[in-house]
């Protein structure tokens, strides 16, 4: 399906830019920015993205004018035409422009209003979708002490506590060793040989379990590493620094940094440096903030948000990991890369690594539960230093462990296994 | 914190108003300070970034402001249903509190508050004069213009003092990472050096972003006494120093030199968030909580502001809720409550009795309230003055 929506240009994207313009302007930016970066999209946007402009086509021309009249009559009230408004992309003006609005919560309402009617045409006309098990396997690793007292304590009340007996650590070896292949229905959409479209995402902080991959594996593997993207991370972070006080010219800079091929640079670690749309995806991940270009922990939420928003992997693997403590005066510049400006040496901060981490695996599996799929999500979130975890299943596929006892890795990993393999 | 590491930051702050102070030829305002002017009314407004009242005023967040619950609670008014009603940026969400108005201005700062703050108000219908009114702030966010708006009448000539003493300290270490000494930055004499540097070294303050005295000149910059045995004290330690620190010991020498009639400090250690650090966010909340009680104890034990001064603390929004499609507590968009539902404290001089107003009230009602409390006359503005305070008579 991938294949046939990326072949569809350039005839059917320019028939997508024509539907494009007769979108309210608010609506164009996000569309004609994926549009422009086909090539780049996971397969899971093409698809989305595809089936998306087949809901505005199932729109007749009165039919589409009186499902987007209310909001076209918002954008003339906002004033939005004599706005400096990026048709092409999103921007951190749009974004401003539109949050200073006082209508901006109305906007927001009538936005999400169309595309849920588009969305809802657009399913009404696409032929069933195969659903199937998922994994997002969070660990926290062994050096983080977490607080037992309150780990778990906002976890999904689906969800409950397992004690492991034996090493936690194993847990995290098995899957990225084993062999959680589809079988039946789901096996037709596993992404063999394609690691820019694979199956297995491994995002991790300090790159423990890149190295315990099996390369008998017959599905190809999605690697982010925190720590080998370091020499390509400085190198964006100083150009992104260079940034003036201005929303404009940031945008500029962004849109440059966007351009920016970075292939001449030889700073991409071998597991990115042949897969374009991989390294795109690192790209909007620094640009989009939060945290990526500083903290490990915070790149690996939001890399395994991201990564399930845009390409929906069938198995999510997220490694948290350790931080240095801040140090003097560098802590007051936290946007700068504290290896550069303080000749200090790294210290870890055990602890309140662990309340980073914490949070964070907590919110991956929350971004997951956005989308349909959580709801098929297998979700493990272990503490290798409790040598506990808290495991979510999908409804109807509790393991039922009686509480109180401890299971070991291997059982708590042939029981994945089993769900998955259906 | 330890005392050496307190004493540099304290020292850097003296130097700082003592330049401001030595150029403008005032002492110390106790010094200064007749009959009428120990009688004035002083207000403090301490903003303090995006915080959640889960990490608050719930029961999940106390342990993170002892001092505000367990010691200024009892002593205040409080408000448990502060609204910002407005764009939950930092500059907006500033100019509104000053203005009275919801502000819908550039984010960054690149353009003035569209009405008129209380700032300028107060300096032209009272005629107070420029040392009376100050913004001290930690927030990058903000910019010099925030201290008058672009109305004709009003404008910078009744502005207030608007300095960013982190910019400082973040200059300094940018300074030494680009001129390849990044080892000053583990060194507090270094960065002592570094500090001053970037103060005599700049054609003015603009790359400061600060307005002083109504101007951007350079001021005649001394080495102060104070500053070089400060130095002398520095030790090496890995302890973090943090912008929300240094933003109120600049705040206590303009408080003790100039006694201003309306400070504004805004803090933003909190926004460590936007970088994912929960524990440094913690961190951030936890030192508020000290500095606003350390502010407290100041105001109460100083004669110059003992009895005639009130304090509002209050966030300027909450950040988003966790599982919001904004990243939760990383970001302060969404319209949730979470984002746009805070609190606020009123403690001091104008508290009418102590306890909860459940009222919901907003961000632009603290405008109106200052200015009353001030003895201005109700002004025209869409805020309203705060419930259980006390107005000055004639005022309301």
């Amino acid at each position: 399906m991938m294949d046939t929506n990326a072949q569809a240009r350039p005839h059917d994207l320019d028939a997508y830019r024509h539907l494009i313009e007769r979108l309210p302007v608010t609506l164009r930016p996000s569309l004609n920015q994926q549009l422009s970066q086909w090539e780049l999209l996971f397969p899971f946007e093409l698809n989305r993205l595809a089936a998306f402009m087949k809901g505005v086509q199932a729109f007749s021309p009165d039919a589409l004018d009186a499902l987007t009249g209310p909001l076209n009559a918002l954008e003339m009230k906002m004033g939005v035409k004599q706005w400096n408004f990026s048709e092409a992309s999103d921007t951190i003006e749009n974004a401003s422009l539109l949050a200073r609005s006082a209508y901006y919560a109305e906007w927001r309402r009538e936005v999400q209003r169309v595309f849920e009617a588009i969305n809802a045409a657009a399913i009404d006309s696409s032929p069933a979708h195969i659903e199937s098990t998922r994994l997002i396997l969070l660990v926290l690793p062994r050096s983080l002490p977490v607080d037992p007292q309150t780990i778990w304590r906002k976890w999904d009340p689906r969800g409950h506590e397992i004690g492991i007996s034996g090493d936690s650590e194993r847990l995290s070896e098995l899957v990225t060793q084993g062999q959680l292949r589809p079988t039946g229905p789901a096996a037709m959409q596993a992404q063999p040989g394609n690691a820019e479209a694979s199956d297995l995402w491994l995002i991790e902080a300090d790159g423990k379990l890149d190295g315990t991959l099996s390369s008998l594996s017959p599905f190809a593997v999605t690697c982010l590493n925190y720590e080998t993207l370091k020499p390509f991370r400085d190198r964006f972070l100083a150009e992104l620094n260079k940034a003036p006080k201005s929303i404009q010219v940031t945008d500029e800079i962004i849109s440059n940094l966007r351009r920016e091929s970075w292939d001449g640079w030889s700073l991409w670690p071998p597991e990115i440096s042949g897969q374009p749309r991989l390294r795109k995806f690192v790209i909007d991940l620094y640009l989009s903030g939060n945290g990526a270009l500083i903290f490990s922990n915070a790149f690996v939420e939001w890399a395994a948000c991201e990564a399930i928003r845009r390409a929906r992997p069938r198995t999510m693997v997220a490694r948290f990991g350790m931080r240095s403590k801040p140090k003097p005066f560098t802590s007051i510049a936290i946007f700068e890369n504290q290896q550069r400006v303080s000749s200090l040496p790294d210290v870890d901060d055990p602890e309140n690594s662990a309340v980073d981490a914490a949070i964070l695996a907590h919110y991956t599996w929350l971004a997951a539960c956005r989308y349909p799929e959580g709801e098929q999500a297998i979700c493990l979130c272990v503490s290798e230093f409790l040598n506990s975890a808290y495991l979510v299943a999908p409804a109807g596929k509790n393991p039922g462990w009686s509480p109180g006892r401890a299971v070991t890795p291997e059982e708590v990993y042939a029981w994945i296994a089993a769900q998955m393999a259906v | 914190m330890d005392a050496s590491r307190r004493d540099l930051l304290k020292s850097a702050a003296i130097l700082l108003v003592d330049q401001w102070a030595s150029l403008r030829g005032r002492a110390f305002a106790d010094e200064l300070s007749g009959a009428a002017r120990k009688d004035e009314r002083k207000i403090i407004v301490v903003a303090c970034g995006g915080i959640r009242r889960a990490e608050t005023f719930d029961d999940t967040g106390i342990g993170n402001i002892s001092h505000l619950y367990r010691e200024m609670l009892p002593r205040s008014v409080f408000y448990p249903f502060l609204r910002n009603a407005g764009v939950t940026s930092h500059y907006n969400t500033i100019s509104s509190i000053l203005t009275g108005n919801w502000q819908r201005l550039d984010d960054w700062g690149k353009t003035p508050p569209a009405s008129p703050t209380v700032f300028e108000y107060l300096r032209k219908l009272l005629e107070l004069p420029q040392d009376d009114a100050w913004l001290i702030s930690s927030n990058k966010a903000l910019s010099s213009r925030i201290g008058a708006s672009s109305i004709r009448d009003f404008g910078p000539r009744y502005g207030a003092n608007v300095v960013f003493p982190k910019q400082l300290l973040i200059n300094a270490v940018i300074r030494a990472a680009s001129q390849g000494h990044p080892e000053h930055s583990a060194d507090r004499a270094a960065m002592q050096s570094e500090i001053e540097a970037v103060l005599l070294h700049t054609d003015s303050y603009e790359g400061l972003d600060w307005s002083v005295s109504g101007d951007a000149s350079l001021p005649d910059l001394r080495m102060q006494s104070s500053m070089l045995q400060a130095i002398e004290d520095l030790v090496r330690t890995n302890a973090p120093i943090t912008g929300d620190e240094f933003t109120f010991l600049v705040s206590q020498e303009v408080m003790r030199r100039f006694a201003p009639a309306l400070l504004v400090m805004t803090f933003s250690d909190v926004e460590v968030a936007h970088f994912g650090s929960y524990s440094m966010h913690l961190a951030g909340i936890r030192t508020m909580d000290r500095l606003v009680y350390e502010l407290w104890d100041m105001v109460q034990a100083h004669p110059t502001y003992s009895g005639r001064t009130t304090i509002f603390v209050l966030p300027e929004f909450g950040r988003d809720f966790d599982g919001s499609s904004n990243n939760g507590f990383f970001n302060h968009r969404s319209s949730d409550d979470s984002t746009s539902l805070t609190w606020m404290m009123c403690l001091g001089e104008a508290v009418q009795t102590t306890g909860v107003v459940e009222q919901p009230v907003q961000h632009i009602d603290l405008c109106p309230t200052i200015a009353g409390l001030l003895g201005l006359k109700p002004l025209d503005l869409p805020g309203r003055s705060l419930p259980g305070i006390r107005m000055g008579s004639g005022t309301q």
